[in-house]
């Protein structure tokens, strides 16, 4: 499989078509905009926080198939986590993508792991860290973000 | 035409044929060109303007060479109106600040278009801030042309300058400058013409323009990064201050006070970028051995070529369709994201940009957060467009 056809493995086109917890939900306590704007890239999300615990994790806004692939995973594997946890996942993710490091796969990530390809298309860890940095704002209470 | 001259043209990129089209963002240069820079420091390297030594006079005389190049590209009337500067940005920046600032006070107004790149809106906006004045905007419509009905209101007697884009790098329109300097002249109001998009494509005249300003970027007309020309007339630029000051800008320093050079040194601060000067002179004089009217010429031929090419692509929708305008296209695909589409046919070995191209209100004219776009050069051929089309298709089979 080429280098291409492994970053837009059918996982990835896959959320990018369908995209899981996407959409502005009805309620929310906490939100952050990551916005790109050189490469066009807005990740909202849309967070619930009770009890130190990420109750619901959603996006929304429209972005490169990387971008969005990469939020509809995050979203999945966010839901439920105390923020200690996240804040692991997060860590783990940040090293995940780092082009230094050659472990290609975290077991904490699960699916999150389809984007270790990621990393060989320098241009493009910006868009897939994206989310992740916009969460990160709301948890902290910022309204936005970028990773350009 | 002359692909053989460009070696930047002749390499592989992901085992792929490079099919260059991001000559908007920045060309590839002749081998003479990059002759020009290596002859400078391999045999001529030295200060210039001030040494007594036969390096300083040589490369003196080869810089000042490239000038003259350059007025003769421009057809200025002496080389001694162009201030060699660091491109059009530094251009625009210089007018704003040592012509425009001057002239204008609360509630005056700057003219420019929604056409215009980054470049030529921060600056003034700054002045904006500085002085007070206010920014105004000449519209534009669906197809990315200017829309010149309301220009008589536009320039009223409060526009103290107008700044205008002679060639979009977003969408390739063409403006009407000439026109556009002609209502502003009848009213008095003095105007500058970004040229960067425009001397890489077509034959520039300052004096058939009359324009008060041009700017000429050398890295977009196959030149060096960091080199470009102000164009200025004679009166203006001797009756502005200088930019900068420091070495060479002076006649005589005293602690006390200082006498400025005679123009163009007034605004030729410290040690010049003397490769990158020489060899744009280089690009000057190469574009003009090819003819700027033979490379216009192949510039429509292959426009109207990828315009047919590109209408194929089913889900394409090109942005900027101007009547007049030079082969760049800017266009979106439905359902695949401007930035995939870059990543994957560069994998093809083609090269594109995609985003706002550094014209965020284009953008937001459009409701787009920003778009792909190829550019050609007059050395890009027809088999280069049919890659172009043929990995967009790929990149769509891809998003099915
Ligand atoms: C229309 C236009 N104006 C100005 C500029 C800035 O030119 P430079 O890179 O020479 O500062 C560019 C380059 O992107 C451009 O395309």
């Amino acid at each position: 499989m080429s280098e291409l056809n492994k970053l837009y493995k059918k996982a990835v086109l896959a959320h990018n078509k369908n995209p899981h917890n996407y959409g502005k939900p009805e309620t929310w306590t906490h939100h952050a905009e990551g916005l790109n704007a050189i490469c066009g890239d807005l990740v909202e999300v849309y967070l619930t926080i009770a009890d130190d615990r990420l109750v619901a994790v959603n996006f929304a806004g429209e972005s490169c198939a990387i971008a969005m692939a990469s939020a509809s995973m995050m979203t999945e594997l966010s839901t439920g986590l105390t923020l200690q946890d996240w804040q692991n996942r997060f860590n783990l993710f940040k090293q995940l993508m780092d082009p230094n490091n050659e472990q290609v796969s975290y077991d904490e990530l699960g699916e999150v792991n389809t984007l270790i390809t990621v990393k060989k298309f320098p241009s493009r860890i910006k868009s897939a860290t994206l989310c992740w940095y916009a969460v990160d704002a709301a948890i902290k209470g910022q309204s936005s973000t970028t990773t350009e | 035409m002359m692909r053989h001259e460009f070696p930047g043209l002749q390499q592989q990129v992901h085992g792929k044929p490079l099919v260059y089209l991001d000559n908007a963002a920045t060309a590839q240069r002749p081998q003479a060109v990059l002759d020009a820079i290596n002859n400078y420091y391999l045999k001529h390297n030295a200060n210039i303007h001030r040494g007594v030594h036969s390096l300083s006079e040589s490369a003196t005389e080869l810089y000042e060479q490239a000038r003259n190049s350059l007025a003769r590209l421009i057809n200025a009337p002496s080389e001694k109106d162009l201030i060699f500067v660091r491109g059009c940005t530094e251009g625009v920046n210089l007018v704003a600040q040592t012509f425009v600032r001057s002239r204008v006070k609360a509630g005056d107004e700057i003219l420019i278009s929604h056409l215009e790149h980054h470049s030529n809106i921060v600056p003034w906006q700054i002045l904006c801030e500085q002085t007070g004045a206010k920014l105004k905007v000449i519209p534009m419509n669906q197809q990315g042309e200017l829309v010149l009905d309301d220009l008589d209101q536009l320039l009223n007697e409060r526009t103290k300058f107008m700044s205008v884009v002679h060639v979009s790098n977003a969408l390739g329109t063409i403006n009407p400058v000439k026109k556009l300097i002609a209502a502003a002249h009848a009213k008095d109001i003095p105007v500058l013409i970004d040229g960067a998009q425009a001397t890489p494509h077509i034959k520039v005249d300052v004096q058939d323009l009359d324009c008060d300003f041009y700017t000429v970027s050398g890295h977009k007309m196959y030149g060096p990064t960091g080199s470009g020309i102000l164009y200025g007339k004679s009166e203006h630029l001797s009756a502005m201050p200088p930019y900068h000051g420091g070495g060479e800008m002076i006649s005589k320093v005293t602690f006390e006070s200082t006498v400025y050079n005679a123009v163009p040194a007034k605004f030729e601060a410290g040690t010049p970028n003397i490769a990158g000067g020489i060899g744009l002179g280089a690009a000057a004089e190469f574009m003009m051995t090819v003819g700027m009217d033979k490379i216009a010429e192949r510039d429509q031929v292959l426009k109207v070529y990828a315009e047919q090419a590109l209408s194929e692509v089913p889900g394409l929708r090109l942005v900027g369709t101007a009547t007049n305008k030079s082969p760049v296209f800017s266009f979106v695909i439905d359902g695949i994201h401007a930035h995939d589409i870059g990543t994957i046919i560069d994998h093809h070995g083609v090269a594109i940009r995609t985003g706002h191209h550094c014209t965020m209100p284009i953008f937001q004219f459009y409701g787009l957060a920003g778009s792909c776009r190829a550019s050609l050069a007059f050395y890009n051929t027809e088999q280069e467009v049919d890659v172009l089309v043929e990995s967009l298709l790929k990149a769509k089979a891809m998003f099915q």
